[in-house]
């Protein structure tokens, strides 16, 4: 029973996601490309326009391999099931899912990451495909990709407990938009965070977000060392414990505040 | 046409939003810090990769930051009087709500596009004005009276901006969800985050002709900063033009096809 109605939200979200393919297709390649291109055009105006040959010890050649391996694997950080959690918060429809004999944060979760599983594996297969033509590992690249997995679910978890801001103020809508762009900034994903100048480095290494996209696209590239990317994985797993308290936290406290009137 | 009855309308549209934004006064202030954020993220970005380079596409950190400040007034400025126009423009068609605007003795297009209005938004114009103004001697803007260039240039930023974004919504008359090109405006909207010179020859012609997205903020910053030359003045005009004529057409057309309800 237990695996069934998980199975049966995983299939219900992918569904879900994919009912409007073209709008699908055009989500994917709009948050792949248009970032990437973003990107690239940084490198373009640092190293071909403005004439520089190393920026912080990377080429022009290790940001553009950079900025295409990152592509991969920030599309498998996003997701918006948090706002669908702090929107079912406000507008009372939580109380259809506590009715239900299932997890209500874990329900949203599952739901929402199955086209992300899928995104995914095709992330993978080029990956892996890329990786065999530049020179790269293929096995660095299933390991960066469960990084990258776990990086998912740690977002997740920060995004479901800044929703419980919502039983407080009825919306946290701004909240998790704010998280959405620290992260955007924090995770690696608009540039490499070893960018970052020493004295702020600190910035993005106190804070889960740079095992997003960061994180796999250094083990991926074959920056990090076995040992590192264990030790990464143990750090993650250590969030994912933190995160799954502060979520068992903040929603028995949420809770015993919410009125299930709507709004 | 008559002008004093659409200022009369656009006065009692003014007042009935002043209205509203001051029964949700709580939702002035996170809004106010969602987009604090948003800007700090973006000159974070800047600041990040100035920290390893002096100039980018020729453009000193304090010419970038005077742009930023002309792109969030610019940007501001769109938000306050159009985007939840543009929100609620695919329920206009899709659920027949334009039945009511047509048959209103006033430009229906007119009435789609300036009943909702997001006041609190205003605060993020004057905090464009106060970073342009805070780096503009530093970044070689002449002052005096050319602020009041800086604020023509906004308005140049806000018509393109509107342009371009009614070319993203309209389509919503021949597709059945219209949220995947609202997606991929907001996806191509990066571009205009960044100073144009930056961008390569390619690009950057593209976001000067077919995807103006250099007119919301680049050029305007440009413009007062260096100048342009009259043949670049005129094909920004001649491009704005072409985007007035092809959405005029496309409402036309789009409004032969509307069949109210569920079309």
């Amino acid at each position: 029973m237990k695996l069934q109605w998980r199975l049966a939200a995983l299939r219900n979200g992918f569904q879900d996601a994919t009912a409007y393919r073209v709008e699908f297709i055009f989500e994917f390649l709009g948050s792949a490309f248009v970032p990437a291109a973003i990107q690239w055009v940084l490198w373009y105006a640092l190293f071909k326009i403005g004439g520089a040959s190393e920026v912080a010890g990377m080429t022009y050649v290790d940001l553009v391999h950079y900025t295409l391996m990152s592509l991969l694997f920030s599309q498998v950080r996003g997701g918006d099931h948090d706002f669908e959690l702090s929107e079912m918060i406000r507008s009372g429809q939580l109380s259809n899912y506590l009715l239900r004999p299932v997890g209500v944060v874990e329900f949203v979760y599952i739901r929402g990451v199955a086209p992300r599983i899928f995104i995914a594996g095709i992330c993978l297969i080029l990956g892996v495909i890329l990786g065999q033509l530049f020179g790269l590992s293929g096995p660095r690249m299933i390991g960066a990709m469960f990084l990258a997995l776990l990086g998912n679910i740690i977002h997740y978890q920060v995004g479901a407990t800044l929703a419980t801001t919502a039983f407080l103020w009825e919306e946290s809508y701004s909240i998790l938009m704010v998280k959405n762009m620290v992260v955007n900034l924090l995770s690696g994903e608009l540039i490499p965070l070893n960018l970052f100048p020493p004295s702020l480095q600190w910035l993005w290494k106190s804070t889960p977000f740079y095992l997003y996209v960061f994180g796999p696209t250094q083990y991926a590239l074959g920056h990090w060392s076995h040992t590192e990317f264990l030790m990464q994985i143990a750090i993650s797993m250590l969030w994912i414990l933190f995160g799954w308290g502060l979520i068992r936290l903040s929603w028995d406290l949420g809770m015993k505040r919410y009125l299930s009137l709507g709004g | 046409m008559n002008p004093t009855r659409y200022l009369e309308v656009y006065k009692i549209q003014f007042k009935n939003n002043f209205v509203r934004e001051a029964v949700y006064r709580t939702n002035f202030l996170t809004a106010v810090t969602v987009d604090l954020i948003w800007m700090g993220v973006e000159i974070s970005l800047f600041s990040v990769l100035y920290a390893n380079t002096s100039t980018i596409g020729g453009w000193s950190r304090e010419q970038v930051y005077f742009f930023l400040g002309v792109f969030f007034s610019s940007d501001a400025l769109f938000t306050t009087l159009f985007q939840r126009n543009f929100w609620n423009f695919s329920d206009l068609v899709n659920k027949g709500e334009l039945d009511i605007l047509l048959t209103k003795p006033i430009h229906p297009l007119f009435l789609a596009l300036s009943r909702s209005m997001n006041l609190t938004a205003l605060f993020n114009v004057l905090l464009g004005f106060v970073i342009s103004s805070r780096y503009a001697t530093s970044a070689g803007f002449a002052g005096g009276w050319h602020w009041l260039e800086w604020c023509g240039w906004l308005i140049f930023g806000l018509y393109a901006a509107l342009q371009i974004r009614f070319l993203f919504s309209i389509w919503i008359f021949w597709t059945d969800r219209s949220w995947a090109l609202s997606r991929l405006y907001y996806q191509f909207f990066a571009f205009a985050t960044k100073p144009d010179t930056i961008y390569p020859r390619t690009i950057r012609y593209l976001i000067l002709t077919a995807l103006p997205f250099g007119f919301i903020g680049s050029v305007p910053a440009r413009a007062l900063l260096y100048g342009l030359k009259t043949e670049e003045f005129l094909a920004a005009l001649g491009v704005l033009m072409a985007f007035t004529a092809i959405n005029v057409f496309l409402w036309k057309t789009g409004l032969r096809r509307y069949q109210s309800a569920s079309s």
